[in-house]
């Protein structure tokens, strides 16, 4: 076989490649329809306002894990204390932050040091004190830092309830969220675990710690994330749900059962993936168990978040998130095309593998072969319209899907413009944003192999304040 | 020459498809805009004859002639939103206007359908307007629907018919597999108050219930004891000290405190040394809630406890106990056991009490005498944080006092 015939059979593959992958997506979406139309007809007859004021809905205990949170802790931690939900309680757990975040809440919320004794079921970093408040359900764990998914085991093993909610400090909970995130636990004892989906903020009215005006960023790299986020939630997990093979329940924003997070042994401390990998492991040592159980999508209860407005953060994040999933691909490999495990062994750790993992380099390699094939005159024109098919047009095809389904079940943007403007940012993010964000992921792939396993600063800039935090090193 | 033909017929499927997409999204916000206007003209006109009926209960002819989709479309919404606030006359008119039209029996026709959303909307309605009559078909669609939205649905129908019929058929449902149906059940009996007592006693008492369904019994434990039914004692009293589910054992106790009745103490104290910690963190907070200062001592054993749980159930029902728990809590600050010492102390503060103390530390007589005795505990006890954290707040003579007190601070015996 000469050069000519490899890049030739190389640009075939690719092209099959992305005509599988798309065709996937498009069966994901097509359940996802379903089900997102299930939901809402559903939610009609939800009785929220009598499950709030219910004697009998299981308490959720809300961990709140944070690092150098000191501009936002006091505003996030009082709009958390507001959640319409019978009996909650809040727990912060101060993972040895540098700054004040300690002392602001000790003086914001009059905490005094408490005697209740924490059942530490997990090991974690040593706990400094525990201080809780007389008047409200809140509680403060203050320990030696050891990242977020030690602060979050912290706050596990502090909790009283038997439903956990892991929320990051920095996001933004509709009021009736934890209502509806719990549902699908009230509902069924085999329902282990439930995601939310989580939304982009930039743009949005916040007003003492909520969101009361739905809108699109101004600048595009935020609004390329806001489809994205649809895409990936509202079509994507949801389509997991149904099968029953969700692998990722956002770190954001999720609840689980206190006494299975604990048997599987919390999360793990050595990942920078500590969200997927937990939820693969609860799948794993579930079926190990043969547990008729359940790990569930709920596209409504909205959890905001501020997205990264730079090139620069949004390179670190995706980079995290790439090397998580590399991460915990490779811990469990056992689970990968093993019957054992049911759909998620058979068709969800080889998707994640095959198109997750390996499709950006698929992709970059396809953009290369490509222009290589078509400048040695291998490919003609034909081809190159048919990789534009397959890899661009079927992609703007799925982005603006997922604004037709936001628009058409859950209808959050209210202004004509918003909508005009998702759908106009879901076919161009196709030219560029989609390519940028592919090299970047397989760069991840190069840093994990150089054994890089850094969070990366991040920045963030708080809801009701233009102060911008800069949180670096082992944070959360 | 044909392969271009394929591909550019790909490019104009999928470009088809993406302009599809753009137009649908656009046009249901269009035909969403569009119903929410056309609605809004038929409410407008429809909603003074409805409230005119309401008042007056005389035929309005422009209600009778919706043709039978409008009706069950919005007018019978219009309906159940005036029905869920009304009382009275007002009420019995809007079930009449709905018997009238046919809007009963074309919902109880509906519970039958094969779409489940529909039988879910019809069951709704017949919970604001089926009266009595509905009961029964809505049992059986309780007794044999797979939906768990739909089992929701209908027992909150139930619920709101509130007839003995349907207090019957929601008690037996109790057991249901749905953990939100027995929720749904559970909530809507306690909302219908004293006729539910009977039926939950009676599924209470039934000998195998506990062990068909254990989480029906609990629930009924716990409805009898949000409505402080007296009449359920007995068998409450037989759950808390026979039940073999701790559950059952714990929600029992929990319903003979919030009942009330001093009768029940014995049976409590005798829970008190159950062998399982939640049993005995609920009787001592059912202790609490009787409030029988002869449980006193027994209280402040439970102070001891290993289990911090029955620690601060215990510590509570002594601080509300009046002026006796409070002495027993300033005793409790003296023995030698620093959990419960450090337990006594935190509740204190934490209702006030030291707050209160420190600001009487001056003054003469009996009052004075005894805010000093219990900073005096609290400094013996070495429970000094608080009292150090409100120095700044007192005023300069209290100030001189608990200086001088503090300055004979022991170290803790801790």
């Amino acid at each position: 076989m000469n050069f000519n015939e490899v890049i030739l059979a190389a640009n075939y593959a690719i092209l099959g490649y992305f005509f599988a992958l798309n065709g996937f997506y498009l069966l994901l979406y097509a359940i996802s329809f379903v089900e997102v139309l299930d939901y809402t007809r559903r939610e009609v007859f939800g009785g929220y306002s009598e499950l709030f004021a219910s004697n009998y809905a299981p308490p959720i205990s809300v961990i709140v894990p944070a690092y150098n949170e000191e501009a936002t802790i006091a505003a996030s931690v009082r709009s958390f204390l507001s959640l319409r939900y019978p009996v909650f309680e809040v727990i912060v757990v101060n993972d040895g932050s540098k700054d004040r975040t300690v002392e602001i809440l000790l003086k914001e919320f009059d905490l005094r040091e408490s005697d209740q004794p924490l059942r530490m079921q997990l090991e974690t970093r040593p706990i400094r004190s525990v201080y809780a408040s007389p008047t409200e359900r809140l509680t403060l764990v203050d320990k030696d830092n050891g990242g977020k998914a030690d602060a979050l085991n912290t706050g596990i093993c502090a909790a009283n309830y038997p439903l956990v909610c892991c929320i990051d400090a920095d996001i933004i909970l509709e009021e009736d969220a934890l209502l509806r995130v719990a549902r699908p636990m009230i509902e069924s004892k085999k329902v282990v675990a439930v995601g939310g989906i989580v939304r982009v903020a930039n743009g949005c009215e916040v007003d003492s710690g909520r969101v009361v005006a739905v809108k699109t960023p101004r600048a595009a790299l935020p609004n390329f994330q806001v489809v994205e986020y649809l895409r990936s939630f509202l079509a994507g997990r949801t389509g997991w749900s149904v099968l029953n093979s969700l692998l990722i329940i956002s770190g954001a924003f999720g609840v689980f059962r206190r006494e299975d997070v604990i048997s599987v042994g919390g999360y793990l401390h050595d990942t920078v993936g500590e969200d997927m990998e937990i939820v693969t492991r609860m799948h794993r040592m579930l079926r190990e168990n043969d547990r008729d159980y359940r790990i569930s999508f709920v596209p409504d209860p909205v959890a905001w978040t501020e997205v990264p407005t730079t090139l620069r953060v949004l390179r670190r994040q995706r980079d995290r998130w790439h090397r998580g999933l590399i991460d915990t691909l490779i811990r469990h490999r056992k689970m990968l095309f093993n019957p054992r495990y049911g759909m998620v062994g058979t068709l969800a750790m080889p998707y994640f593998l095959l198109f997750e993992l390996l499709g950006p380099v698929v992709e970059l390699f396809g953009y290369i072969a490509l222009v290589v094939g078509l400048t040695l005159g291998i490919l003609d024109f034909e081809f190159a319209v048919a990789f534009f098919v397959a890899a661009v047009a079927l992609g703007a095809l799925l982005s603006v899907a997922a604004v037709f389904l936001e628009e058409l079940r859950m209808r959050r943007y209210p202004r004509w413009k918003d909508v005009v403007k998702l759908t106009f940012y879901g076919v161009i993010e196709n030219f560029g944003y989609r390519q940028l964000v592919t090299f970047w992921r397989v760069m991840a792939i190069v840093s994990f192999l150089r054994k890089n396993r850094d969070w990366g600063a991040m920045e963030h800039r708080g809801f009701d304040t233009e102060k911008t935090v800069e949180r670096a090193g082992k944070g959360i | 020459m044909e392969s271009l033909g394929l591909i550019g017929l790909a490019v104009a499927v999928i470009t088809a498809l993406v302009s599809l997409m753009v137009i649908a999204t656009i046009g249901v916000k269009a035909l969403r805009a569009l119903r929410a206007s056309w609605l809004k003209s038929h409410y407008r006109r429809i909603e003074p004859a409805l409230e005119q009926y309401i008042l007056t209960g005389l035929d309005q002819p422009e209600l009778e002639r919706l043709p039978s989709w409008q009706q069950d479309l919005f007018l019978s919404s219009l309906m159940v939103e005036r029905l869920a606030l009304l009382r009275g006359a007002g009420r019995d008119h809007l079930m009449r206007l709905a018997e009238d039209l046919g809007l009963v029996d074309r919902a109880l026709s509906q519970l039958g359908s094969r779409r489940r959303w529909h039988r879910a909307r019809a069951a709704e309605k017949l919970g604001y307007f089926g009266g009595a009559r509905a009961a029964k078909p809505l049992g059986e669609l309780l007794a044999a629907e797979d939906d768990e939205t739909v089992r929701a649905v209908t027992a909150r129908s139930l619920a709101r018919i509130g007839t003995p019929e349907a207090v019957r058929i929601l008690a037996g449902t109790l057991g249901d597999p749905s953990e939100l149906t027995r929720l749904r059940v559970a909530e809507n009996l306690e909302r219908i108050g004293h006729p539910a007592v009977g039926p939950l006693v009676d599924s209470l008492a039934a000998p195998d219930l506990e062990a068909a369904q254990p989480h029906g019994a609990v629930l009924a434990t716990r409805v009898l004891g949000n409505l402080r039914a007296s009449e359920a004692r007995e068998v409450l009293r037989e759950a808390a000290l026979n039940a073999s589910v701790m559950d059952l054992r714990a929600q029992a106790v929990l319903a003979l405190g919030r009942i009330g009745d001093p009768d029940d103490v014995p049976g409590l104290l005798e829970a008190a040394g159950d062998e399982s910690w939640p049993v005995r963190a609920q009787a001592a907070n059912a202790l609490g809630m009787i409030g029988e200062v002869s449980t006193i001592p027994r209280l402040r054993e439970l102070m001891s406890e290993g289990e911090w749980w029955v620690r601060m159930n215990a510590s509570k029902a002594l601080v509300n106990m009046g002026p006796a728990g409070e002495e027993a809590l300033i005793e409790v600050l003296r023995g030698g056991d620093p959990y419960a010492r450090d337990r006594a102390a935190a509740t204190l503060e934490s209702r006030g009490f030291v707050r209160r103390w420190t600001r009487q530390l001056s003054v003469e007589g009996r009052r004075g005498d005894r805010a000093r005795t219990a900073v005096s505990a609290l400094v013996e006890a070495g429970t000094t944080r608080h009292l150090h954290d409100l120095m700044e707040t007192l005023p300069a003579d209290e100030q001189r006092v608990l200086r001088g007190m503090l300055a004979e601070e022991q170290e803790p015996a801790k």
